[in-house]
């Protein structure tokens, strides 16, 4: 392939990968019938050069083009592309889902009126991702993650009638926003520390991270030296981003409220690819955290990933259920990158999004068509709700089978891709803790309970959804027929089942050394030792009886088992009350200061401005007087004094003669008088 | 001999009678004889203070002279009274002011 494609042809084909979307997102507003079959070419366009990309580059070269940007006195930036194994893999990943989900949308967005718009923001989610991805440099990451953020939502808000889909998108924005700030301070604290952003120049081979050292408390780099802490300030800051962005705890609630906006949407946005791209960030500045950092990140991803399987145990709304499972599965891969397994959190995030955006996808489905039968028959019930579904398998096969396929790779079964990826990083969390020991064996404790939870949760909603009977159909008493999804719909999902199986990633796929993407960022280590055969046998062991479980529970009945009333199902249902605590303690707080703000605002500032105001006027007054009655005054009593003594003048000259004789002798006298008195 | 003196005090006298007459006087007519007092005061001096000049007798020279003066000055005077009485049927001076700025 290095032959048949050049450097240069290969930066071409970067250029068409990102601006397609681009070109797509204005001409979708100018042409708006067609603006589907644009979306869906200019991603076919990227899709095929990434294709290109990953062949020419893929454990072959790295590229890097940049051209000058902004020459500040000491500092550069540059705006370039850097394409290395970990971008084009994402590259693959993020067009190859965008295509299907684009294609998926036509028939999902169908009937809606502002379909156009929809797939211009689409088309603009899509090149602010593949920006994040490309970017080279961290000012430029920081621009498209921003846009990542904003096409988001747009996205979240795109029923905008709805009054949820408001809040939610607001939500997000501002959850988003706090870890941006974390992410900006960051990027002022390397720009200060190295005097670039470059990607490559930081953390490429012979770069400046690692010839930066700690030494006596302080952090010592090529052109600047500050004390040691702002070394941990900087990971913190960075990985406050990715919190917000990859919904970790304390920043997760907004991606639960995100899935107001279309299941597609939150399929491609909240599922497979922008809240996988905190994990993306952090695997790009790896090498910047310390130790305290990476642990910070795998008790935060751990705690995450226990939290949100605990909450999605419970909730009714299937998209609910879903969400929190991301926000699971997510902490399993910042976990991976706190016990520092990279390869692991790549892995998973590819095979994640895989099997989450089809188990988003087909959840679409079931809703689609549910909401056609609710218009049909004039009914009125909640299509995301679970109790109104189940027995779909009958109606919808297809549909079925392929969310079958995805909530095993999902538990990690054999045979799937998340077997080699989940257990990769559960393999990984046990050396982890068989190398530092004590407290540390909390990690795979917890990890493993999570492990089953998630098989628990997403088993339940398997078979509410689609095995026992048609609930909706029962509570009506009312003979009711669900259709299988259009063409439009299954085709992709069919695709994105094929991702599921292991064989796709591995030739054995019990083998995760034989997983051409894990070993393909894993050179160094080795994957031997105990674990690699105990961890995924144990886990699979309580998952199938797990399932069976589950099955008996929630499709055949015969066990009954009630939580519903107790305090951890209350406590789950109501997902661990963070909103209710953030209303309380947060957003009433700010509101309880915005008040007092206002009456300060009201009563001081005004106050004195008003003070002042009556002063001033007062003052005004006094001076205005003054100006009329004294300095006026003063000149017309001048020009009186002037015009008195003018007229009284003028009396002299009256044309009498002895009056005139009188004043010369007047004056001759008074002449006279002077000259003897001098 | 006549002290100084008492040519002085009867010049000043009549100087200031001359002058009193043509402030107060509404004739125009008796203006002009205020006007021969006054200078028949300046004359009376000026031959009284000659006593100190026996050889050129300038002051009595300058006596002749006011006088020939005011011989020919108070014909034109009287000339002009007459025009005016012509003209207005009245000699006195104050009414007299259409030449007035």
């Amino acid at each position: 392939m290095e032959n048949l494609l050049s450097p240069y042809l290969l930066m071409c084909l970067a250029f068409v990968a990102i601006t397609a979307p681009f070109l797509a997102f204005l001409l979708s507003l100018i042409f708006k019938k067609v603006a589907p079959a644009i979306g869906i070419l200019s991603i076919g366009a990227s899709f095929i050069a990434s294709l290109f990309l990953f062949l020419a580059v893929w454990k072959k070269q790295t590229l890097h083009f940049s051209w000058h940007w902004v020459q500040l006195q000491h500092v550069k930036i540059d705006v370039g592309i850097l394409l290395n194994d970990l971008t084009v893999i994402m590259l693959l990943m993020i067009s190859l889902i965008s295509l299907l989900v684009h294609i998926y949308s036509v028939e999902y967005m169908r009937k809606d009126v502002l379909k156009y718009r929809y797939f211009a923001y689409l088309s603009l989610f899509c090149f602010a991702m593949l920006g994040v991805v490309l970017a080279d440099n961290l000012f430029i990451l920081y621009a498209f993650w921003e846009l990542v953020g904003f096409a988001s939502y747009l996205l979240i808000g795109f029923w905008f009638t709805r009054d949820k889909a408001v809040q939610a998108n607001k939500k997000a924005m501002i959850m988003n926003r706090i870890g941006d700030v974390g992410f900006l301070i960051g990027l002022m604290i390397l720009l200060t520390q190295f005097h670039t952003l470059d990607l490559s120049v930081l953390f490429g081979p012979e770069n400046l991270i690692s010839s930066s050292f700690v030494k006596n408390g302080l952090w010592v780099s090529p052109f600047n030296t500050m004390p040691d802490y702002w070394l941990t300030i900087a990971g913190f800051c960075f990985f406050a981003g990715a919190i917000a962005k990859s919904a970790q705890f304390p920043l997760h609630t907004w991606l639960p409220d995100a899935m107001e906006g279309p299941t597609a949407v939150s399929s491609l946005i909240h599922a497979a690819t922008m809240v996988a791209a905190g994990v993306f960030l952090l695997l790009r500045i790896v090498p910047l955290f310390n130790e305290l950092v990476l642990t910070s990140m795998a008790i935060i991803g751990l705690f995450t990933a226990f939290m949100a399987a605990t909450i999605a145990l419970t909730q009714s709304n299937i998209k609910k259920v879903l969400a929190f499972s991301t926000i699971s599965q997510l902490g399993f891969m910042i976990l991976a990158v706190g016990v520092g397994d990279n390869a692991a959190a790549i892995f998973h995030l590819i095979t994640h999004a895989f099997f989450k955006c089809l188990l988003f996808l087909t959840a679409g489905a079931v809703i689609h068509e549910l909401h056609h039968l609710k218009e049909k028959h004039q009914l009125d019930f909640d299509e995301q709700n679970l109790d109104y579904m189940g027995g779909l398998r009958k109606f919808m096969p297809i549909t079925g089978f392929v969310f079958l396929l995805a909530a095993c790779a999902l538990s990690g079964l054999p045979f799937t891709s998340g077997y080699l990826s989940k257990d990769a990083i559960l393999i990984s969390v046990f050396q982890y803790a068989d190398v530092n020991g004590g407290i540390y064996w909390l990690f795979p404790l917890f990890i493993s309970i999570t492990s089953w939870l998630t098989t628990f949760y997403i088993f339940r909603v398997v078979f509410k959804v689609f095995f026992g009977k048609f609930r909706l159909s029962e509570k009506l008493s009312q003979k009711l027929e669900v259709h299988e999804a259009s063409r439009w719909m299954t085709v992709p999902i069919l695709i994105l089942g094929i991702f599921c199986f292991g064989f796709f990633f591995a030739f054995n796929p019990f083998n995760l050394d034989s997983a051409w993407l894990y070993k393909g960022f894993n050179i160094n280590q080795h994957n031997e030792g105990i674990y690699h055969l105990i961890v995924p046998l144990y886990i699979n062991m309580l998952s199938i009886a797990l399932i069976f479980t589950t099955y008996y529970v929630y499709a055949k009945k015969t066990i009954n088992i009630n939580f519903q009333g107790t305090w951890f199902y209350k406590f789950s249902y109501n997902q661990w009350y963070f909103n209710s605590f953030y209303d309380v303690f947060l957003i009433k707080l700010f509101l309880v200061k915005t008040k007092i703000f206002y009456w300060f605002d009201q009563k001081v500032i005004d106050g004195i401005v008003h003070f002042l105001r009556d002063f001033a006027l007062i003052l005004s007054k006094i001076s205005s007087w003054i100006d009329k009655y004294i300095i006026d005054g003063l000149v017309n009593g001048v020009a009186a004094l002037v015009q008195r003594i003018g007229i009284w003048l003028r009396g002299t000259q009256n044309g009498k003669l002895q009056h005139y004789f009188i004043w010369m002798l007047f004056l001759f006298l008074s002449f006279m008088i002077y000259k003897i008195i001098l | 001999m006549i002290p100084l003196q008492h040519f002085l005090f009867i010049g000043a006298a009549l100087f200031s009678l001359g002058l009193f007459a043509v402030i107060t006087r509404k004739n125009a007519i008796q203006i002009l004889m205020g006007i021969e007092l006054m200078l028949n005061a300046s004359i009376l001096n000026l031959v009284a203070f000659s006593r100190y000049d026996k050889v050129d007798n300038t002051g009595q020279m300058f006596g002749l002279f006011i006088i020939v003066l005011a011989a020919a000055a108070v014909a034109v005077a009287l000339v002009i009274i007459m025009n005016l009485y012509k003209r207005t049927q009245n000699i006195d001076p104050n009414k007299a002011n259409s030449l007035r700025g």
